[in-house]
């Protein structure tokens, strides 16, 4: 490879990613005037924004009593008193104005003409405690159209796609507290041209998604998701919060392979009667409709790890109960089919019609939707790094995260409709912070610090060795699934680090050619190193982690204790170039606030197992009466990662 | 008895090469109907670990993996396959390697287009016909038969232009900001400017002509090109008429 193929550019801030964070970064630097460069590995605004529900959480979009406490506090709730303050008062101040934002950039609710407002879905989505989701024509592809048309607005605006951004360029400086990191800037690989770039920018904004592609196919979410920006992070000095806080959808299309992976329904779905079977027809679960979907996929795993699951790794959904009853049967379909219509169509594609009917039960299993935990970053998501001390965070000077990218926000549960808000409010914070630091900076212009830091990647093309970067993939994949996927052991922990080892080992036997132009290997091994490098980190977070918390599902160990206290898990490579684990004690929301969430969860298995003990004429009844309370609204939509999509997230999650 | 196998043909483009490979596709059930998509996937696995092509939803939402299935463009993930099919990179853009095309061309020729004052009552309703142009995934199927994109020379895949001349998603773009209720009416000739200087006009020359196809279904002749002509030369088109 000769220096022809290196490309000299500069700019204020470079955007990593062009989905609904990215762009929102973008517009927030350059309407600072300032030079932004986007760098994108898949086409503009392709990503998991495009493809998801298109439900965002807008604070007082129900009533005029949606303080920015209110929001705060129900999202700190919602996510086990593990998200950090400054960050979910951060995402309450700023929902309205980063809601607006979209719409002037092309966002088109439906108004409610007598309040002069966005229109909120017919029923307050689970988990909100006010009525604050609102939902749009066209779903994510709405938001797609609004991050594209962002993003080409401005003529300060640079933007590359299929280019996979490799490393943070990055350099110590003496600091108040021992060394400093400062950035510099960027290198990538332009796939198409077959060039490398050497971008030198005072300002990085990571905000290139999530990781569930470490899962696939058992994941419902864009392909690109290898873990990109907790490697980038991670790699640049960054601690990593949460990481074992992954959120998995319980019920997912195990089979034909072209669905694998995609939604079938949420806990609600399974309605009234619905119970999980496994492969002898033995009940795992009922109440499913009110069961966590943290529950709903433990029992499915369970049912798996004892060798009584279904045949392709998963449990059965019957709903026939449903269908079934004399009165109540006839309103069930009306109801499967409208509250989740797009994993309804899936479902009913792919397993049939007598399936569709919910004449037979659905063969289910887990899917990876969602990362809780990222980058830490502060409120305004500036990247922290510890260097002594997890409580004296430093910041890393030039470096940003945010959306899926980065934690604190979440903790260990996600309310339905708050990644929308989460990528415009921090992804604008994002951009408005790094156009600042651009400000106050003095440009560098030696590259000869960008030769030092590529000279690790120059030597990743012709490679020959053996071993196939894609096949490595497929393993890794399997692997992620088996030992940390959503039903964890220490023993799988601890295999799974010995394996990660191994794969290491590796990566010095790969074949890679030396060709330029769109190198699918070499696209392969960086993405393998990715989800290698975010692997671990959420296999030494996992281990951390003692108990089953939200996201994390521990067979060999209990749920947290309501009494202990909270703490997040932060991972970082230490001195000696190893990852490691340390707890972040979290403040505790008072006890009293805890045990009312307590008593309603029980209330409300009470109720279930009532209208179970009843003779059928009488629950059939009952049954029927839900039903038309429900489905007399004009309109019921359950959205998938919602908190209506499981109820019994909604208490259960402390 | 259903056959094990089904033989599919995979058009690779490298280096300004074309060889036509043929992969067995090894069915995973025996009454199994894959997607183009499925094929891709495993001739990766078990045959051609250096087969570029992209993907990314594998649910018809994301636009990004359309090839031609027999010539014609498909969503891979959703298109099924049968014996003898041929799959290749679309042929309306330029390929980067094998099923891979450089798609920026299009962005590109957009930049800019839609800076232009808006009104500030955020809370008008927009049209149904608003919310069918939003349904575009940008597959960039609709690019195959139409006459102004096939104006344009195939762009250099070394350089980043923009392409001059227009197609269905470019000018769905401009019609969907022209009906938009938040764009003044005092904007809307700078709307129309764009999208002659993107060459409308030749629409207006070939309109019974040629047939586009959208890839989810939007009628982009009525809904998109008609509309944009009446809007661009509708005054014309009447004092002729008288």
């Amino acid at each position: 490879m000769t220096s022809n193929n290196i490309e000299y550019l500069d700019c204020d801030v470079i955007v990593v990613g062009s989905g609904g964070t990215g762009s929102q970064a973008v517009q927030a630097a350059a309407e600072e005037g300032l030079k932004v460069i986007v760098i994108s590995k898949d086409p503009m605004s392709s990503s998991d924004t495009k493809i998801c529900e298109g439900v965002i959480t807008v604070r007082e979009a129900g009533d005029n009593t949606d303080t920015e406490e209110v929001l705060s506090e129900n999202i700190k709730l919602a996510g086990a008193d593990l998200p950090d303050k400054n960050i979910t008062v951060a995402f309450a101040n700023d929902s309205k104005d980063a809601y607006d934002r979209l719409r002037v950039n092309g966002l088109r609710p439906s108004i409610n003409k007598e309040k002069n407002k966005p229109k909120t879905l017919a029923i307050a989505m689970g988990g909100h405690n006010k009525s604050r989701s609102v939902g749009h024509k066209n779903s994510g592809v709405a938001f797609g159209h609004t991050n594209w048309d962002t993003i080409i607005k401005y003529k300060n605006v640079e933007y590359f796609e299929d280019c996979w951004f490799l490393e943070v360029v990055k350099e110590e400086i003496e600091g108040n507290k021992g060394k400093d990191i400062k950035v510099l800037g960027g290198i990538v690989y332009d796939a198409a041209r077959g060039k490398i770039l050497f971008i030198n920018a005072p300002s990085v904004v990571i905000a290139s998604g999530g990781l569930s592609s470490l899962y696939f196919p058992k994941t419902d979410t864009m392909r690109g998701n290898t873990g990109d920006s907790y490697a980038l992070g991670i790699k640049a000095g960054a601690d990593l919060l949460d990481m074992e806080q992954i959120q998995f959808l319980p019920f997912c299309l195990a089979s034909p392979p072209s669905y694998e992976g995609l939604l079938a329904g949420e806990p609600s779905t399974a309605s009234f009667l619905g119970v999980l079977r496994d492969k002898n027809n033995k009940v795992i679960l009922d109440s499913v409709y009110l069961r966590t979907r943290a529950e709903c996929s433990e029992a499915i795993m369970r049912a798996v790890e004892d060798g009584r699951g279904s045949p392709n790794g998963g449990a059965f959904l019957d709903m026939t109960k449903n269908i079934s009853a004399p009165k109540s049967g006839k309103y069930f379909m009306k109801y499967l089919k409208s509250a989740l219509p797009s994993a309804y169509n899936n479902a009913r594609q792919a397993l049939g019609k007598e399936a569709g009917k919910a004449e037979i039960p659905w063969e289910v299993r887990p899917s990876a939707h969602y990362s809780m935990g990222g980058i830490r970053v502060d409120e305004y998501t500036r990247v922290i790094h510890s260097a002594e001390n997890q409580y004296e965070p430093i910041i890393i000077k030039g470096l940003f995260a945010a959306g899926q990218a980065m934690g604190g926000l979440f903790g260990a549960n996600r309310l339905g409709s708050t990644s929308l808000t989460e990528l415009a409010v921090f992804g604008y914070r994002a951009g408005k912070s790094a156009a600042k630091n651009a400000n106050q900076s003095v440009k560098n212009k030696n590259y000869d610090i960008f030769h030092k830091h590529y000279f690790n990647f120059k030597n990743l093309f012709n490679k020959k060795g053996k071993l196939k970067p894609y096949k490595l993939k497929l393993d890794l994949q399997k692997k992620c699934w088996d030992n940390i996927g959503p039903a964890r052991t220490e023993k799988k922990l601890k295999k799974m680090l010995t394996y990660l080892e191994k794969i290491e080992k590796d990566l010095n036997n790969v074949n890679v050619p030396k060709e330029m132009i769109w190198n699918q290997q070499f696209l392969d091994l960086i993405e393998l190193k990715n989800m290698i490098t975010t692997a671990k980190a959420i296999a030494i977070a996992s281990l951390k982690r003692e108990k089953s918390v939200g996201g994390h599902v521990r067979l060999d160990k209990k749920t947290s204790s309501l009494f202990s206290k909270p703490y997040s898990t932060l991972v970082k490579i230490n001195k000696n170039n190893a990852f490691e684990a340390f707890k972040l004690l979290r403040q505790k929301t008072p006890l009293k606030r805890i045990i009312n969430y307590k008593i309603s969860e029980k209330f409300r298995f009470m109720k279930a197992k009532i209208l179970r003990i009843l003779p059928e004429s009488i629950s059939d009844k009952i049954i029927e009466n839900k039903y038309k309370n429900i489905l007399g609204t004009d309109q019921i939509t359950i959205k998938p990662g919602s908190l209506d999509g499981a109820p019994g997230d909604k208490v259960n999650q402390i | 008895m259903e056959e094990k196998y089904l033989n599919i043909k995979i058009k690779l483009k490298r280096n300004n090469e074309i060889k036509l490979i043929e992969y067995k596709y090894k069915k995973r059930t025996y009454d199994e109907r894959p997607m183009a998509l499925d094929v891709l996937l495993q001739a990766q696995e078990e045959q051609y670990d250096d087969l570029a092509f992209r993907y990314g939803c594998r649910a018809r939402n994301c636009g990004v993996c359309t090839i031609d299935v027999n010539s014609r463009p498909k969503l891979a993930c959703r298109a099924r396959v049968r014996e003898g099919d041929i799959l290749s990179a679309i042929v309306t853009l330029p390929v980067i390697k094998d099923l891979v095309v450089k798609r920026d061309g299009i962005t590109r020729q957009m930049k800019g287009y839609n800076n232009i004052p808006k009104k500030n009552d955020l809370n008008e309703d927009a049209d149904k016909l608003y919310h069918n142009l939003t349904a575009c995934i940008e597959c960039y199927a609709c690019l195959d038969g139409c006459p102004v994109h096939a104006k344009n020379n195939i762009a250099d895949i070394k350089k980043n232009d923009a392409y001059k001349y227009g197609n269905p998603y470019s000018f769905l773009k401009i019609q969907r900001l022209l009906i938009d209720p938040l764009t003044p009416d005092s904007e809307k000739h700078k709307l129309i400017d764009k999208a002659k200087r993107l060459g409308l006009e030749i629409y207006r020359r070939e309109y019974n002509s040629f047939k586009i196809k959208c890839g989810v279904g939007i009628n982009l002749k009525d809904e998109v090109i008609k509309p944009l002509l009446d809007a661009a030369y509708g005054d014309e088109i009447e004092k002729q008429n008288k």
